[in-house]
């Protein structure tokens, strides 16, 4: 049996296959691609007028039955399909694409068609679904929240508001529903707020019950107020929203002030009601009712109910009144009170002289006698002339003196004038300088006033304040520096009289010698000139510079006396010898053997340590000589420069050196001990050798040249050899040949 | 049970179509080009590829079976059934142009299936499902008439009805034998209106989508 791979590879079923395939490429051949169409294209048009508007080239999808390619883009082609609706379609793109119209109130564009359109639902079928379920109705600024509530929904189709087509955008006609629900009142609604709803209604706000007037709270009788009181012929929510708030819009042509009271209601009058208004005299009009305006009727100044336009001075009402007769003018309140005419307070201070301190209190006739107001005078003499203590002396300003309070303590604030005062001017009576002329003309120079009283008898010229002060005669204060002789030191310090005996500073001498006596000490020498050696500063410590002699004083010098070395009166100080013994004994460990020359050895730093240097000698000081005194060596008076430098000069030969070692001790010792030596001569046989010991006499007990072993091994080889030639044979002192 | 994968093919049908209204009631029939529509159509033409090849490939796998051919036979019917009734929800009741034509062969595919059904279970069969020649049933019927002397109606219920059922299977056999003749004609002829139908069918449904990929683009 043949193997098919399916049963349906029959023979038969092939050839109903090929029947197939034929009978689809015959049928496309013939009818286009139709065939695969899923339903007839909508056959609808847009019409203009009885006309047929062309879009692409059709008026109708319908035009388009097989030609699929026309909206079905090649998958290759790279188009969609709302790519091929608005090639035909191009208004929509510019709707899109500028924001306008239906589609770009959507936002709708290319990629989007099918949200709302579709096709081949047949030839009466319209190619737009929107669902109003899904339209975005809010976008096109009319929301369908109301009408979309089930109970309104039922009755209400996209046609109730679009009718004929829902291509119809033109605004809807409200009016002919919403009358049904309420024809009195939408008959008011429309006559008060127009018939364009849409001006204010937006289908989201009704503007019903629920509406919250906040933006001018309705109280009192507003609140029950019909809203086209205030808001007829407001056809838009601009209109409303700017309605005017002032309660003259409304009530103008109410106003039982006709318009005397001006347009702010509100100041008196609250929506409670017109009557009952309250009027607060103080803060609402420009007169606050003080005093005893606050008791009077009010028709005592609103005569005959003239509420506006009264005049709110005195005068205005009281001139009739007027006890003065207009002598002191219109301006009452400049005296008087509300309280009272009779409680008056006359403010003396306007007529330019006010009233202060002692003033106050005088009765008025004091000053205007018999009743004499006008051209009383201001100045002081003009009433006090007649009393002036200083006789005119001191001119007719008493105020620059005296005030107001009373003559006494009078104060003048001299120094607003040219001469301060200041000192012991300060407490001298006024006459005391101004007796002889008026202040204007009295002199400022010392001498005007104390000439008479100069105990220099001119001798120190008319210029006192060089050295005195207004405080006292006494305190001088001398600028000295600027005399040839400057005060320095303790100059400064004295009083003037120490050296001015006299009263003429002038011809005070200037010599030291002059003013300070010679001491005793230094009675006849020294010479004359004390700044030689002194300064002003003291006359301790004398401060003679020796640098600059031939002798220059260190050390120990610095502090002794002068008279310590120059001791000799009758000897001038330029001849004092400058050797040392001229000074100082030599002491008694010297004894002559170190000569005169101290500072060979010594410093001016003291006596000791005295500082030799020995290397300079032909016998440096090393090792242990290098500690010892002077004097260990130097035993002698005779010299120093004769000693031997030889070591036995000093050292004694030991007894345990026989003489035959002879005097060159540094053959085996040094300067820095006697032991251990140090042999650094030849010496073949070893020192170390066993039993010498180290000690030199053990072998060469008679002479450093020759040796014996006979100490040791006196009988070695029997006795028989010579035992100082032992290192013949035995160079190296071991045993055996 | 004897009519066991009508019964399930009922129950899927049932089942498709409460949820079909319930969607009906929510959103509208179904458009053939949305979503719900094109899983419908894409289930059901899959289920009818499967219908044919499973079974055809099954019953040429004889030197390695996998299940009776009855079985493979009952799910032959069952996806039968389901397949072409989502292709026919698929269609969202409008059968225009090359897509209508579809309907139609499918239409005259699963009718021409319900009737070859009938004939397939009249032509005599082993358990397996192969077919039992006639002189096999000879044999058969001999067999039953000699156990059926041997074990009279006499007994206790029991043998009671171990004999009715005996004098059952008689009679179909009996039948069996009568309309052998005929029978195996009229399936060799429906076989050469089925298949080749089905596969026009298949043919026209390719094109089907092939168009509707060409054109609708999945609706991009």
């Amino acid at each position: 049996m043949r193997t098919r791979p399916l049963g349906c590879m029959t023979f038969t079923a092939l050839v109903a296959a090929v029947i197939a395939l034929l009978a689809i490429v015959g049928v496309i051949v013939v009818t286009g691609n139709s065939m695969f169409s899923p339903g007839a294209l909508s056959a609808l048009t847009v019409t203009d007028g009885a006309q047929a508007v062309s879009t692409g080239g059709v008026t109708s999808h319908a035009q388009l039955e097989g030609r699929c390619d026309a909206c079905h883009a090649a998958i290759w082609s790279g188009q969609k399909m709302g790519d091929r609706c608005v090639a035909c379609h191009a208004d929509v793109a510019t709707q899109s694409a500028t924001g306008t119209g239906l589609h770009g109130k959507l936002d709708a564009n290319a990629a989007t068609c099918l949200r709302c359109h579709t096709e081949h639902h047949g030839a009466t079928a319209s190619t737009t679904l929107a669902d109003p379920r899904v339209f975005p109705h809010e976008q096109t600024g009319f929301v369908l929240t109301a009408h979309a509530q089930p109970a309104v929904a039922a009755a209400v189709g996209c046609r109730s508001c679009h009718p004929g087509s829902p291509r119809d955008y033109k605004v809807p006609d409200c009016v002919s529903c919403h009358q049904k629900l309420d024809a009195a009142k939408m008959a008011k609604h429309t006559d008060t707020y127009g018939a364009q709803c849409l001006n204010c209604h937006d289908g989201k706000d009704t503007y019903g019950h629920a509406f919250v007037h906040t933006t001018y709270a309705l109280t009192g009788k507003h609140a029950g107020a019909d809203c086209a009181s205030c808001h007829k012929g407001s056809t838009t929510l601009a209109a409303l929203r700017t309605t005017s708030t002032t309660c003259a819009t409304c009530h103008a042509k109410n106003d039982v002030h006709q318009g005397r009271l001006g347009q702010s209601c509100g100041t008196c009058h609250t929506p409670d009601g017109w009557t009952g208004a309250q009027l607060d005299h103080g803060t609402q009009t420009t007169f606050p009712l003080a005093g005893k305006h606050a008791a009077v009727a009010c028709e005592s100044c609103h005569v005959n109910r003239q509420w506006s336009g009264l005049g709110t001075t005195c005068a205005s009402c009281h001139k009739k009144d007027d006890p003065h007769a207009g002598k002191f003018g219109a301006d009452c309140a400049s005296c008087h009170n509300a309280s009272d005419w009779k409680d008056a307070k006359f403010d003396h201070s306007i007529t330019g002289f006010s009233l202060a301190q002692a003033h106050a209190s005088v009765s008025c006739d004091k000053c205007h006698a018999n009743k004499r107001f006008a051209g009383t005078p201001t100045t002081c003499v003009g009433c006090h002339a007649s009393q002036d203590k200083h006789n005119g002396v001191l001119g007719n300003r008493c105020e620059q003196c005296h005030s107001a309070t009373q003559w006494a303590n009078a104060s003048y604030n001299h120094n607003a004038a040219a001469f301060k005062l200041v000192g012991a001017h300060v407490g001298v009576t006024c006459e005391r300088c101004h007796s002889k002329a008026p202040p204007a003309s009295t002199v400022t120079t010392c001498v005007g006033c104390h000439a008479a009283k100069d105990v220099h008898n001119g001798s120190m010229g008319s210029v006192c304040e060089t050295c005195h002060k207004p405080t006292a005669w006494m305190d001088v204060k001398v600028n000295h520096n600027a005399f040839a002789f400057k005060l320095t030191g303790a100059h400064a310090g004295v009083a003037c009289s120490q050296c001015h005996k006299d009263s003429s500073p002038r011809n005070t001498p200037t010599a030291c010698a002059a003013c300070h006596n010679k001491p005793a000490s230094h009675d006849s020498h020294f010479g004359g000139v004390c700044s030689s050696c002194h300064t002003t500063k003291a006359w301790r410590p004398a401060a003679f510079n020796h640098a600059a002699t031939s002798y220059k004083l260190t050390g120990a010098h610095l502090s002794v006396t002068c008279l310590k070395c120059h001791t000799n009166p009758s000897v001038t100080y330029t001849g004092a010898s400058t050797v040392c013994a001229s000074c100082h004994k030599k002491p008694a460990n010297h004894t002559g053997a170190m000569g005169s020359n101290c500072g060979q050895c010594h410093t001016t730093r003291g006596w000791s340590p005295s500082t030799f240097n020995h290397s300079t000698t032909s016998f440096p000081l090393t090792g242990a000589h290098t500690k010892l005194l002077c004097t260990k060596c130097h035993t002698s008076p005779t010299s120093f420069g004769g000693l031997p430098t030889s070591c036995v000069g000093c050292h004694n030969k030991p007894s345990n050196h026989p003489s035959s070692y002879g005097t060159v001790c540094t053959l085996c010792h040094t300067t820095t001990a006697w032991l251990p030596i140090h042999y650094t001569g030849p010496h073949t046989f070893p020192m170390t050798h066993h039993g010498a010991g180290g000690v030199c006499a053990n072998c060469h007990a008679a002479t450093l040249s020759g040796y014996s072993c006979a100490k040791c091994h006196a009988n070695a080889h029997g006795g028989s050899r010579d035992q100082s030639k032992c290192a013949s044979c035995h160079p190296d002192g071991r045993g055996g040949d | 049970m004897r009519y066991s994968e009508l019964l399930i093919a009922l129950a899927l049908v049932a089942a498709i179509t409460a949820g079909y209204f319930v969607m009906t009631a929510a959103t509208g029939v179904p458009a053939a080009s949305g979503f719900i529509g094109h899983l419908m159509g894409v289930v059901g033409f899959a289920l009818m590829l499967l219908t044919e090849t499973l079974y055809s490939l099954r019953k040429r796998a004889m030197r390695r079976p996998r299940g009776s051919m009855r079985a493979w036979l009952r799910l032959h019917i069952v996806m039968g059934i389901v397949g072409p009734y989502l292709v026919l929800l698929h269609t969202a009741w409008t059968f225009n142009g090359l897509a209508g034509a579809l309907s139609l062969l499918t239409a005259i595919v699963v009718a021409s299936g319900f009737i070859g059904r009938y004939i397939y279970t009249a032509v005599p069969r082993t358990a397996d499902g192969a077919v039992v020649e006639a002189q096999e049933l000879t044999v058969m019927l001999e067999a039953l008439r000699e156990a059926d002397a041997a074990n009279p109606a006499t007994a206790s219920a029991a043998a009671r009805a171990a004999h009715r059922k005996i004098e059952r299977r008689i009679r179909t056999i009996e039948r069996q034998m009568a309309a052998l003749r005929w029978q195996r004609r009229a399936l060799a002829t429906w076989h050469t209106i089925h298949i080749p139908i089905g596969m026009a069918m298949f043919v026209v449904g390719f094109a089907h989508i092939t168009a509707a990929l060409y054109y609708a683009t999945l609706l991009r």
